[in-house]
């Protein structure tokens, strides 16, 4: 059983920062997925913990273990750190049929050959994959290869499951099936995951805990139902959720918060930029509404439609239940008080 | 950049090594020029009643025959492209195929072919084929600047249709199809689109084909030297093989000047333009549609084609089995094959099989196309790796891709001057190496070296790191990752490279002339040797051996590095 603990950790390349210093604890046996747009630092973070790369500070824990320190240079060579990583690319060696592929990592590893051949039988079980064993992977189709690559990755029963990206590479059908399979396959292995991906429907499927990072930075960890209900930032806020929160931005005039000259709701110290959150589901539309909405799409889901559009320049979503067509010019009605209210630097302000 | 760290020591020795093979002769080169007794050459070539004929004449020629070179090749070269990839001509893939062989020739073949028909009867000897059937051959045919000329354009369109085939494949047909769609005409598509998208690749040719035709030996020594048509290769060559050594440096320098400015512009101007890098799937062109000139189109390329590979290849091979030097009258003969000896037939030469020299001069040749093969492949590689692996040391990782580089802008029969200069003579403890295999094997290596670091890093490149991470992850050692992942991934490139690099040095004359005496005697040498003496069919003989080889081996290496041709997919 291993717990996480990233203390301090930051990393740079040259003069560019890919990750400030942050501070996370994964609890043992959790299924934590780094989330969030390109660049964010989430694959610097795998990277660091996987030992393929050097942190430039702070620390990193696996249990009581320090397997990296940026302060002090030590590290901890990543095959002596008990973990296993799926690659996005799956990575398996074009040269090796499936069987050698899994094999290999465990003759490394100095498995006798009983040992190898009763776990790769195991494996090859587990993930339907017994008639592939004496195929190359050149010969497999791109779910199989990832399957291949997963077995690969748990026959040495690391007890630190890594993921980058592992489902970007394959259909939209293939991804849902796998992921179900992804989530199989970490509790079966009783190990801590990280995962990570830009996807969050992906990230709500699978993860017990979200970082939900941006510009090197982790805006808000926790459960995925504590960042719904309850996200620490705008940007949690919008990214999160389908369709994810509706976001208007105002300015406080006259105890109230104003947007293009329409009050909101309540608000005190005057001149302050604000935003707005209401859930998709709270927000109406009809000519009564209070600010102009432009109808954009009208997609069906669940029995409802999830309708986009702009007001004031703004994009968003909400839920109804009629259709609405494109192109419609309506109006947004908006719920007496927001869920609820970010500052202009993006943290929530209150409740 | 931790001298703890294996690599650092690697790298180091690396580096020492290049010194040796590529900085200490090129400095050889320069400094002998500039001793007392040398000072004085420099003034002979550039500002004396000699420069004229030293330098000025000679570089006039070679600038002419470069530049034609450069010029013919590359619309030929982009022309045959075009045919082979965009257009619906019956024959394409053939004709494609036919077209990347006159480079795995050696060029002196397609010179000595030349001669075999259009040699006239002004220098006396014996006259080509079309002479002894009574035709009239005008000496601008028969010699100097236009059968030069020609002669290269023969070898160097092949490379200038590989370069521009492979950028053409890659503009792919969605690209045309989306700008088709917008309603261009095709001449605007083909101006706007597909120039653009090709014009860095028919540059880059263009000045390959120039720099070589510029600084090429063997076909201006075969088909002009005879009449005194001096380019700036031959000058050097006859001052260095007179004993005229300073000055034939200084031509040297001058040579390596020139070469190396055309072609480092032209890795300049090209660099970052390749627009051929279009990741992802891309569906093949749609063919156009050409007609009734589709037959017009298969005509001219077909001709190309065959007058530069099948043509010279039998004119080769019959000139050999010709009793009577390139006449029919006498009838065949196998004599100059298998023959005794026979003193009323060729001053008693014996056939090139059952001539104990040929014989050894065969077993010199493979043994040094296999030395410089294995040594420029394992240098070559360890270079790659030492530089893939010291990214974060800029001294050593970029003197290392440097020294590996210069070579390519170095003539042969310069780099052979150079290596004369600077291992001609004992130093210190260590014998000269002149006359010896030895200086060869060096030379070869040195001059293979850009092609040989080029092959290992882009196959070692073309590994994913991926693939060494999971070894990683999985605790498999540097050692481990190398032999069981790394080298079995790349053996296949790595392997092909050596090939020809093998191939390179089997046909090479210009660098190993300088080089050779009579203790080493090597084909390509013994060829020009016996060319300029006039023993034709023993010449066309060898010279037939080597080509075979050559083509045999280019083929088998292609397969190896898994080269297919990209504009010959379906």
């Amino acid at each position: 059983m291993t717990t996480i603990t990233l203390n301090q950790l930051g990393k740079t390349f040259g003069d560019q920062v890919a990750l400030h210093n942050i501070d996370l604890e994964f609890p043992s046996g959790s299924f934590v997925v780094l989330l969030g747009p390109s660049g964010c630092g989430k694959t610097t973070t795998l990277r660091m913990l996987a030992g393929l790369e050097e942190p430039s500070r702070g620390t990193i824990r696996f249990g009581d273990r320090i397997v990296a320190n940026g302060d002090t240079g030590a590290s901890v060579p990543a095959e002596k750190r008990g973990l296993g990583m799926v690659f996005q690319s799956y990575a398996l060696w074009p040269h090796m049929s499936v069987r050698t592929n899994i094999e290999w990592p465990l003759r490394v590893a100095g498995w006798s050959a009983a040992e190898r051949t009763s776990r790769l039988d195991e494996v090859l079980r587990m993930l339907d994959i017994v008639a592939l064993a004496d195929r190359y992977p050149a010969e497999i189709s791109g779910g199989q290869q990832q399957r291949v690559a997963i077995a690969r990755t748990i026959a040495s029963r690391p007890q630190v499951l890594l993921f980058d990206e592992p489902l970007s590479n394959l259909d939209a059908r293939l991804r849902v099936e796998t992921r179900a399979e992804l989530a199989q396959v970490h509790r079966a292995t009783g190990g801590t995951s990280v995962y990570v991906t830009h996807d969050q429907v992906e990230a709500l499927a699978l993860a017990t805990h979200i970082a939900v990072m941006r510009d090197g930075r982790v805006e808000q960890f926790g459960p995925p139902e504590e960042l719904l209900d309850h996200p620490a930032t705008a940007f949690v806020a919008s990214f999160l959720g389908t369709p994810p929160n509706v976001l208007l931005a105002g300015e406080v005039q006259d105890g109230a918060l104003v947007r293009n000259g329409v009050r909101l709701s309540e608000a005190s110290d005057s001149g302050r930029m604000l935003h707005a959150m209401y859930r998709p589901q709270d927000v109406g539309l009809s000519s009564d509404g209070i600010l102009d909405f432009d109808v954009v799409e009208c997609t069906p889901l669940a029995g409802r439609y999830v309708v986009s559009g702009f007001t004031g320049g703004d994009r968003v979503s909400v839920v109804t239940d009629s259709f609405v067509a494109a192109g419609t010019a309506t109006r947004l009605v908006l719920p007496h008080t927001p869920e609820a209210v970010f500052g202009a630097d993006g943290a929530r302000t209150h409740r | 950049m931790g001298l703890r760290r294996p690599v650092t020591w690697l790298a180091l020795a690396v580096l020492a090594l290049l010194v040796v093979l590529v900085a200490l002769p090129l400095q050889a080169l320069v400094s002998v020029t500039l001793r007392p007794d040398g000072i004085g050459s420099w003034a002979d070539v550039l500002a004396s009643p000699l420069s004229p004929n030293l330098l000025w004449q000679p570089l006039g020629n070679s600038l002419v025959v470069g530049l034609g070179t450069g010029l013919i090749a590359s619309i030929l070269g982009a022309f045959l492209a075009w045919v082979v990839v965009m257009s619906d001509m019956p024959g394409r893939r053939i004709i494609g195929m036919l077209a990347t062989i006159p480079f795995a020739l050696p060029s002196f073949a397609i010179a000595l072919a030349w001669e075999s028909i259009f040699r006239n009867e002004r220098l006396g000897g014996n006259p080509g084929l079309l002479a002894s059937f009574g035709i009239a051959v005008p000496d601008i045919l028969s010699w100097g600047v236009v059968p030069v000329t020609l002669t290269l354009v023969a070898h160097y369109y092949s490379l200038s249709f590989v370069v521009v085939a492979a950028a053409l494949a890659n503009v792919g047909g969605d690209l045309l199809a989306a700008a088709q769609l917008t309603g261009a005409s095709r001449l605007r598509v083909a101006s706007r689109i597909v120039l653009p998208v090709v014009a860095p690749a028919i540059l880059s040719g263009f000045l390959l084909a120039f720099a070589e035709g510029i600084s090429n030996f063997a076909v201006p020594a075969l088909l002009g030297l005879p009449v005194r048509f001096q380019t700036l290769s031959t000058r050097l060559y006859g001052s260095i093989a007179t004993g005229d050594t300073e000055r034939g440096y200084v031509l040297s320098i001058i040579l390596v000047v020139i070469a190396a400015l055309v072609l480092f512009t032209g890795n300049r101007l090209t660099k970052g333009r390749s627009f051929a890098t279009i990741s992802g799937k891309s569906s093949p062109p749609r063919r156009v549609d050409t007609g009734g000139w589709k037959w017009l189109l298969l005509a001219l390329s077909a001709t190309l084609v065959t007058a530069t590979t099948i043509v010279p290849g039998i004119v080769l091979a019959v000139s050999t089995l010709l009793r009577r030097t390139n006449s029919f009258d006498a009838g065949l003969t196998l004599h100059y094959w298998l023959g005794g000896s026979d003193p009323s037939i060729a001053q008693g030469m014996r056939g090139v099989l059952r001539d104990p020299i040929v014989i050894d001069a065969i077993g010199s040749t493979i043994s040094l196309g296999l030395s410089v093969g294995l040594g420029a492949t394992i240098v070559g590689l360890l270079a790659a790796y030492v530089v893939g692996r010291m990214k974060r040391s800029r001294v050593i990782g970029g003197s290392i891709s440097l020294l590996s580089y210069v070579p390519f802008l170095i003539p042969g029969i310069a780099f052979g001057a150079a290596f004369i200069a600077q291992f001609g003579a004992p130093i210190g403890p260590f014998p000269a190496l002149y006359g010896t295999f030895t200086i060869l094997v060096i030379a070869g290596i040195a001059a293979s070296l850009p092609f040989a670091f080029q092959t290992s890093r882009s196959a070692l490149g073309q590994i994913s790191p991926d693939l060494e991470e999971a070894a990683v992850i999985s605790g498999a050692g540097t050692a481990r990752r190398l032999g069981r992942i790394v080298l079995p991934l790349a053996s296949r490139g790595i392997l092909g490279g050596g090939i020809l690099v093998f191939v390179t040095m089997v046909r090479d004359l210009s660098l190993v002339v300088l080089l050779v005496t009579p203790a080493t005697p090597l084909l390509s040498v013994m060829t020009y040797r016996y060319a300029s003496e006039g023993f034709t069919q023993s010449a066309n003989a060898i010279t037939l051996m080597i080509a075979v080889v050559s083509v045999a081996a280019t083929l088998i290496a292609r397969r190896l590095q898994g080269a297919t041709q990209p504009w010959s997919t379906k």
